[in-house]
Parts: C-alpha cells; structure tokens; sequence
C-alpha cells in the first residue's frame, strides 16, 4: 500500500493562492445533492422520532393505521415510571464509564499497535496482522458463553471491569489504524525524522499522533457506539441494577412476559440514545472541525 | 540502542540510528536487518492486543472449539466426546447451508447499496460550502446509536403486511400488499434494508475521514488540466480511496456474514422464516445455543461460518489486490 | 426438709419460667439480620405492589428483582448460572422451558426437604401446574405461579353482522368440537366475504390458525414425551393436533397475523380478526392495545373445555445463598390468599385451586368484555387439563412443528409434506 510520494507537509502555511482554487473546485452545492441529503436524513432520523411519538403516547398508539406521526402527550410519565423500574442515572454513569474507558483504551492500543504494523519491521509482521483480520472473522456468539465462565473464574461478574477489560483492544482499531497510518504518513518524513535521531516513542508522540487525531476521534466514537448498544454480554454479566449499563436497564422496563410494553420500553430508549445526540452536538464540533482540518493544510 | 562499529551521527537524545540500518530509508526497505530498538518497540506496541487477545479473545474461542469434539448437555455438565461427527453433521445439514445463502444474498443486497451511499454522502458532506455540516452527520449517525428494540418495533410495523407503512405508500402506486416475512427475496430486501439504514452515515463518516486526507494538490492540477467534477471524482477521489474501500469491504463482508441483530428482530424468533427463507449463519448458531440447547453443535457452527468467512474474506482480498496492481499498469 | 426442697425446686421451676418469658419477649426486640433475595424474573411474574408489601411486612427483607429480558434469555442466563455456581435465590421457569430443567433437578432445592415441605402445599394447586414443577424423580423444584389457561375471545358485533348467536353460552354452543370450530369459521368468512388480503375491511374468523396446535396439544394427556428419557413426538396425539391445525390452516380461517406484531395490534383495532384463541393474561392485551373496542368482545368457552398458554414456576436454584428467606417469600408470594391480590389487581389467573370456589373468583366479572364472568370461565377450564409430561427439547420440536405450519399457512407445502419435513428435521435436531 504505496502512498505514491505524496509529500504532506503539514507545517506549510495556507497560501491565500491555495484557497483561491479550492473555492474554485468546490463548486457551490447541486440542489439534487441537497434533495440526496434530505432524504436520506428523513429516513435516518424518521424510525428515532417514531420512537419518541411511541414514547409519548399512550398504547394503542402502537395499533393505529395509518401510524401516528404526532407526538403524545404522556412522556413525563413514561419518564416516572422508567425512573421507577431502575435507578436510571445511575445506569447512564455506568453506561458512560465503560464506553468512555473502552473507547480511549481502544484508541491508544489501536494506534501504538497499528503504528507498528503500519511503519515499524519487526519478525512475523506478515503472519500477525493476518491472525489479527482473522480474529475477527470469529462470531462473536461462539465465546459468549465460555466468556462468562471466565469472568466468572475472576471474580468480576456484577462489575463493571468485566466489560472494560475484555473490551480494551479491538482488532477492527488495530486494522483501522494501520491503514490510516500507512496511508497519511509517508515513509520520507519518518525517516528524516530518525535521521535527525528522533527515537521511537518520541515519533510516535510529535508526529504519528497530531497526523491521525481526526481519524483517531473516529475510531473513538465508533468504539464509544459499540460499546454503548453492547446488549448480549452485560445482560448476561450484570446483575444489581445499580450495575445495570443502559441497555440491561432498558430491557428491565418490559414487563409484558410476551410482546412488548411499548411506551415504557420506547421511552427508556429514547432517553437513552437523546443523550448522545446532545455529546455528539458537543464533542461532534471537535470531530467535523478536525476532520475538516485535513482538506485545508492541502 | 544500536551499537555500531562504523561511526554514525549522534542523535539528539543520543540514540544512534545508522544509515544503513534507517528503517524508513527506501534503499533499507528490501533490508532484512532489524534494528534492535525498533523490534523492541514494536513489540512492545503490539503487546497489548495479544496479551489481551490471548486471554479475552482465544481463550473463549478455544473453549468453544473444543466443545465442537463434544456432546454437551450443560444442566449435569456432561461431555461425550464425539470426535468429526458434529462437522460431518454440519456437512450434511441443509439449513446450514441455507443459511450461508441467505446470508450471502442478504451481504449482496444491503453492502452494495450502503458503500454507494455512503460514497456519495461523503463527497457530498466534504463540499466546504455546505451548511449545517455537524447538523447532517449528526442526523447520519442517528440509526447507529437507535436501540436494537427500537429498530424491531420501527421496522416491524414498517414491514407489516396488512398495515404497514411501507405497504401503504406502495398501495398508493397500486402495489399490493407484500408480504415481507413470507418470500425469500422479499425478506432479503427488507432485512437488507434495516442493515443499510443503519451503517449508511457510519460508513460515510470512514470516507469522509479518508477523503479529507486526500490532498488537495491533486485536484488542483486535475482542474487544471480542465476536468469536470465527475471526472475529478473518478480519477483523483477513487483511485486515492482505494485502500479505504478496501478495508471497508474487508470489515463489511467479515461484519455482514455475520448478521444477527436484523434477522432476528425482522422474524420475532430465531427460525428465520417458516422454511428458513432468511435464517442466517449467526441466526442459526444462536438458535442451535438458546433453542436446542446444542452447545457442540453450535460451536462446530461457529467454526464453519469463520471458515466461510476466511475464504470469502481471501477471495475479497485476492480480487481487490489484482484490480489494484491492473490500475498501476495502467 | 421436703418443704425446702419443694421452695427450692419452686423457685428453680419459676426462673426457668422467668427466663422463658424474658427469652420469648426479648426475641423480637431482637433486629433479624438484614437479607437481600435476589430473584430473576421476565415480563410480570414479580408484581412491584406484592414485593414492596412483603418488604414492609419484613423490613429486614430487601427483594432485588432482575428482568432478564423475556422467558428466553432468563432460561439461558439461567443454564449459564448453573455451571458458574452463581445463580439467584429465586429464578422464575416459563413453563415451555420448564420440561427442559425438569430433566435435570439436580440444579435446583428439593422442595420436598425439611425445611420446605413443599408436599404439604401441594392439594393448593391445580395438578397440571404442580406437574410443571416435578422434576424427573419426583423432586419438586418449583411451586406455579399463575394459570394461562385459554378460551375465545370473540367479537360480538362482528358475529352479528355474520349471522351467528352472540350469547356466550349460545357461542360455545356452536363449537363443542375442534372439528365444529373450524366450521364456523368457513361459515365466518363465507357469510362475511372480508377475509382477503387486499381489503381494507379485512375480517378473517381467527386471528392465526396456528394457535390451535397448542390449544389442541395441551388438552391431550402426552404431549412430545411418554415420561423421562423417553422422547415422541410422533405420537397419535400430535399427529391430530397437527392435522386438526392443518385443516384450519388450509381452510383458510385465519387473517395469517402473528401474534404480538403491529398487524396483530392494528388487527384488535379493525376487527381484522373475529375470534382469539385467548390465555387469561392476553385479555389484558386487548383492553391496552385496543381500548376502542370496549365492550365489542365477550368471552366464550373453548372447543375441549379448557387449555393452556403460559405462567411459570419460582425455583430456588441449589446454589443460592438464602435458600431459608427465599422459600419464605416464595411460598407467602404463591400462597392463595396473594394468588388473590394478585388476580384482582393484575388480572392473572391464579393456580391455587381453592381459590375457584370463592366469591371473588366465581363472581368477577369484566365490563370489558360485556361483563363475562372471567373467573368462572377460566377456572373451569384449568380444572379439566390434565398432567402433561414435558422434557427437555420441548422448545426446540415446538418451534420446529410451529415452522411446518407456518409453511402450511403460507401455501409453500401441503400438510403431510409439511409433517414429514417436520418430523425429520426434528429427528436430525434432537441428534445433535
């Protein structure tokens, strides 16, 4: 995987000529790209307003035809009666601890390791990054089991840890970052940096890292959403609701034995999954602001 | 540290790096001397992932492949070894291999349609003259953070035969009622569907990611030379996301060979259909664990749908290598 | 010398008495030791009001109750539990899991032991529940908690409009046989023309046709297993129940929703469906999802008598750690007088027998469904199920039958290639 001798110099300064022609290339917006984006985002959004309306109303809101569209009028209701099922801030603490541990874990041991495979020699290079691909051809449902009878051997059943700590390294992290190292840092400026005698570490820390922060917020977030839907283990893992994450917690609130309390469980839901939109309104300025950053130190 | 015999320059904090052992010069690239501090480093970079692996990953999966050899009935912790018999069965089981067709018809009909729309959001999301960016990739990424229940109940009344949304919209254009559930092709499409929903804007957010990398010289003197933004798209954009497609494809077919959460909801239960019309590789595992409590038998289906995708995953990589090396002739 | 000795044998008799007393009135004022019972549970097994009661009533008694997330996940969660030897002090056993750990008591207290006795409660309990709670050997490793039962629900204007007698009695009347019912529902859909697919108007007799396997197969006395061990699911019985359901389905009487799907719901609001085949707890299903239609249904006796959907069993898992404060709430929680409470609070049908003869059984009466007497119907028909032996790959050879007749349904096979399909993927099943 080539990068071609293309020279990033990320130090250069923005010439007033560069951005001239970049307007020029990015022509002003095609209403059929607008009409692409509209509708796409209808359908994205259309199924987490449903659940609101869902959340709002009372039952037979589920049985209309035509489905309602509007909201109901009973939401700080639904929002009680979850309150009463199970001590839900206390759940999205916990829901918030894990994914944020997992997902900086899996960010920092992604880029060391996929730096190395992306830039370092070592023996095995080869072998080992096809086992690591390979390990994630392996369903994840085949180790559900004996997984939790290894934690439970370590004693971390009802803990939190026992979702961190098998969830700290990711080989989709290692594979992703190792393709963004291979591809945005090219082999001329690491080695004039070891010329100037830069050790390993050191590269790593003034070059590697500012280079793949944006791709670094990505894989961030992915982990972070990964962790957050996490349903089968936890469910299986913890067992006092005061350990519950977010999920476990919603599915405490169905108590139909068959089919589905709907407003409750949509409710718990929805104020579930409202949250990280409000985090993504936040962090997500970082994120498109350093995404961005790649196009303009063109 | 490398301790040389011919004299090298002396680095700033004193770690001498020779010219002929510079890892990153590319007249040492063919080099197979390694410089010690280098093999140190890497290993002790990628230690984490295999001490971490070896403990939380393989040794779950080991567990579970050794029980393929078995017969396990977990309530009185019974094994009887059984040696091949479990994969003779698997050989010779026709729902095993309805569910690997299903499961790959299902992959070809949701990762062409998500990796295209999500190549065309992110050449749209990069466009610096958009608007409301945060708003848009905020909306994309909804589907990915919408609760697997609330997807079933969404999706389930979307697809219902009699009432559904989806059927009465098709109503309007004089489409009768499909029924989703019953026909193979109709419950692909719908399960296709759902899984498309939800990785569409996640996907997009890897091409964006990748796109921005793409320097801007080379459009710059793309334009120049006076092509027009498609041509832009197809010469300069494609060809520098080739590795980026490729590890989407890699991971999209590792991750939709696996699909679990969609046929599962989409049918209510673990059969997959009446005659198994959308059972899936995962779907059909799980059901060998919760329904028929065939904890063997379920281990040596796992061992052969990771043996499918290992093969599935060479092919990908085979052919997308020898499109590669046919652009570069070019 | 006597009479010293008498004094003193006096005064010894009165301070063991003395400290007796003290002993018995100091006793309470001594704080019982805090207890925590952890109990797994799904849907509403649990009653919140019912836990908070007994902890006030035992202050030093706290209940935690995990929703495993449905009778499935519980049963798994649970089998996980055993090997790990960490399970709760009480796990709640749908009853289509309940042959599977019937198979293996082992797992669970014998209630039978001192200090249980379980045996003493037994007469309580109609006998089919209690059955669903004998292990193999005779342990009983589970007391029931509620009764599914089944009868027909049905739509009294929709009758109307088709003709057909809307009195309860009357109704049942018309389908004293399985073979009857299906009648009536040809003469449904023939008189009202609406059982098509396209119309607006859909109205089909019954809701699925599929339900009437279960039905039919519960009121038999085999079901897939002639005892422990000993696996048929070839039996005569099930081979009617199977043709029986063939024949609804192939006649067409049913508007092909299943249950618990939005079609299903919407179906209860537009009267796409006239009759369902209904456990007692479902009642509650139609009065949440289709409040409109209040006063539109009544309830009438199902072809055989009676049957059965659903309720469970409270275990306590051998590996809990208060098995002593466990079997304190699970015996008050399932004791009639709370069996009670909880009919009359939440509806679910109770499994103590003794409580059909009460009043408040015999006489309640839901304006709902035009004031049918629920108690009385439903407590005759659990009365007339017998004993079933269930074993352990009941859920699997259930779901594989239940595909079969989905195929019937849905016109992919006819109904003995659907049994013999049926019949050798349950064998290669049952192999593995």
């Amino acid at each position: 995987m080539s990068t071609a001798g293309l020279a990033i110099d990320s130090t250069a300064p923005v010439a007033p000529k560069v951005k001239k022609n970049k307007a020029s290339r990015h022509k002003k917006m095609s209403p059929l790209s607008y009409v692409f984006l509209v509708v796409i985002a209808f359908a994205s959004f259309f199924p987490f307003y449903w659940m609101f309306v869902v959340a709002s109303s009372t039952s037979d809101v589920i049985a209309q035809t035509p489905p309602s569209v509007v909201p109901g009028h009973n939401f700080w209701n639904e929002v009680k009666a979850v309150f009463e099922v199970v001590p839900f801030g206390r759940n999205m603490l916990n829901t918030l601890i894990v994914c944020l541990s997992v997902a900086a874990a899996q960010v920092f041991f992604s880029s060391i390791a996929g730096f190395a495979f992306a830039k370092l020699r070592f023996r095995g290079k080869k072998a080992l990054i096809l086992f690591i691909i390979g390990t994630m051809m392996l369903p994840s449902q085949l180790g559900l089991v004996p997984m939790f009878l290894l934690l439970s051997k370590l004693n971390w059943i009802d803990e939190l840890k026992a979702l961190i700590v098998p969830a700290l390294v990711t080989a989709f992290g290692v594979f992703w970052m190792r393709q963004v190292i291979d591809a945005q840092i090219p082999n001329e400026l690491l080695e004039a940096a070891s010329i100037d005698g830069a050790s390993i570490p050191r590269i790593y820390r003034s070059m590697i890292v500012p280079a793949i922060l944006p791709s670094a917020f990505v894989l961030g977030l992915f982990s972070f959403l990964a962790s957050w839907n996490d349903y089968l283990m936890p469910l299986l893992v913890l067992q006092s609701p005061d350990k519950f994450t977010l999920q476990v917690a919603i599915s405490q609130l169905n108590t139909k034995a068959y089919g589905m309390d709907y407003n409750i469980v949509m409710a718990g839901s929805f104020m579930a999954t409202a949250p990280l939109l409000i985090l993504f309104v936040f962090v997500g300025r970082r994120l498109v602001t350093g995404v961005m950053d790649g196009a303009v130190k063109g | 540290m490398t301790r040389d015999s011919t004299p090298s320059p002396k680095g700033r904090r004193g770690t001498r790096v020779s010219k002929s052992t510079n890892p990153w010069k590319s007249s040492n690239q063919g080099n197979n001397g390694m410089n010690r501090a280098e093999n140190w480093w890497s290993q002790l970079f990628i230690s984490p992932f295999f001490v971490m692996f070896i403990i939380f990953g393989f040794l779950p999966i080991a567990y579970s492949v050794y029980l393929a050899f078995f017969r396990w009935e977990p309530l009185d912790s019974s094994q009887t070894f059984i040696g091949l018999e479990n994969f003779r069965n698997l050989w010779h089981d026709p729902i095993f291999w309805q569910s690997t067709r299903n499961t790959f018809s299902i992959w070809f009909f949701s990762t062409i349609p998500q990796m295209a729309l999500a190549l065309g959001l992110a050449s749209i999301l990069r466009n610096p003259r958009l608007r409301f960016r945060l708003l848009w990739q905020t909306i994309f990424l909804v589907p990915n953070i919408t609760s697997v229940v609330a997807v079933a109940v969404v999706f389930g009344q979307l697809f219902g035969r009699d009432y559904g949304l989806i059927n009465y919209v098709l109503h309007i254009f004089g489409v009768a009622n499909i029924n989703w559930q019953e026909t193979t092709l109709a419950s692909h499409v719908a399960i296709a569907t759902m899984i498309t929903w939800r990785w569409v804007g996640y996907n997009s957010l890897i091409f964006l990611a990748s796109m921005n990398a793409i320097p801007n010289d080379l459009y710059e003197s793309a334009s120049l030379d006076g092509a027009s933004r498609m041509q832009q798209f197809r010469y300069v954009t494609l060809p520098q996301l080739r590795n980026t497609i490729t590890f989407m494809l890699i991971v999209g077919t590792i991750g939709g060979l696996q699909v679990f959460a969609e046929p599962a909801t989409f049918g209510g239960n673990l059969s997959g259909g009446s005659s198994g019309q959308f059972s899936t590789l995962t779907l059909y595992l799980f059901r060998n664990v919760q329904e028929y409590t065939a904890y063997g038998y379920a281990a040596a289906v796992g061992i052969g749908i990771t043996i499918i995708v290992l093969i599935i995953s060479a092919i990908n990589f085979a052919l997308t290598r020898r499109i590669a090396s046919e652009d570069t002739k070019k | 010398m006597a009479h010293r000795n008498f004094v003193a044998k006096f005064a010894l008799l009165l301070t063991a008495l003395a400290l007796l007393v003290g002993g018995l009135v100091a006793a309470p004022a001594k704080a019982a030791a805090p207890v925590t019972i952890n109990i797994w549970t799904f849907g509403n097994v649990i009653e919140p009001k019912m836990k908070k009661l007994y902890e006030k009533l035992h202050p030093n008694v706290k209940i935690v109750t995990v929703n495993k997330g449905g009778p499935d996940q519980l049963a798994q969660a649970l089998i996980v539990a055993f090997q790990a030897h960490r399970t709760p002090d009480i796990a709640a056993i749908e009853t289509s899991w309940s042959g599977l750990f019937r198979d293996y008591p082992s797992n669970f207290v014998d209630l039978r032991q001192a200090p249980y006795n379980a045996n003493k409660l037994k007469k309580d309990y109609v006998d089919w529940r209690w059955a669903q709670g004998t292990g193999k050997g005779g342990e009983v490793i589970g007391l029931p908690t509620d009764v599914g039962g089944l009868e027909v629900a049905y739509r009294v204007d929709l009758f109307k409009q088709a003709g057909f007698p809307t009195q309860r009695d009357a109704v049942a009347r018309m389908w004293p046989t399985w073979d009857k019912f299906i009648e009536v529902g040809k003469n449904y859909n023939k008189k009202m023309k609406r059982c098509v697919d396209k119309l607006k108007t859909k109205s089909c007799f019954i809701d699925s046709s599929g339900t009437l396997f279960t039905a039919l197969l519960n009121q038999g006395t085999e079901k897939f297993y002639k005892g422990p061990g000993q696996v048929d699911y070839q039996n005569r019985q099930v081979r009617n129940a199977f043709n029986q359901t063939g024949k609804a389905l192939v006649a067409g009487i049913g508007s092909r929703v299943a249950p618990y799907t939005g079609d299903w719901y919407a179906g209860m609001n537009k009267g796409s469906f006239a009759t369902l085949l209904a456990p007692a707890w479902q009642l509650d299903y139609i009065k949440q999802y289709a409040p409109a239609t209040k006063g539109k249904w009544d309830v009438a006796q199902v072809p055989g008598g009676g049957g059965n959907i659903g309720g469970s069993q409270l275990t306590i898992p051998k590996a809990a750690v208060n098995k002593a404060e466990a079997w304190k709430f699970l015996s008050w929680y399932l004791a009639p007088a709370q069996q009670l409470t909880v009919f009359k609070e939440y509806g679910l049908f109770p499994s103590a027998k003794s409580l059909y003869s009460t009043s408040a059984v015999k006489n309640y009466k839901d304006p709902f469904f035009r004031n049918a007497p629920i108690g009385k119907i439903y407590a005759s028909g659990a009365l007339k199920l017998k004993p079933l032996y269930e074993g352990p790959k009941e859920r699997a050879i259930m779901s594989i039958y239940g595909q079969a007749l989905g195929r019937i349904e849905a016109k992919k096979q006819n109904t003995s290639q659907a049994w013999n399909q049926a019949v050798a993927d349950i064998k290669t099943a049952l192999n593995r």
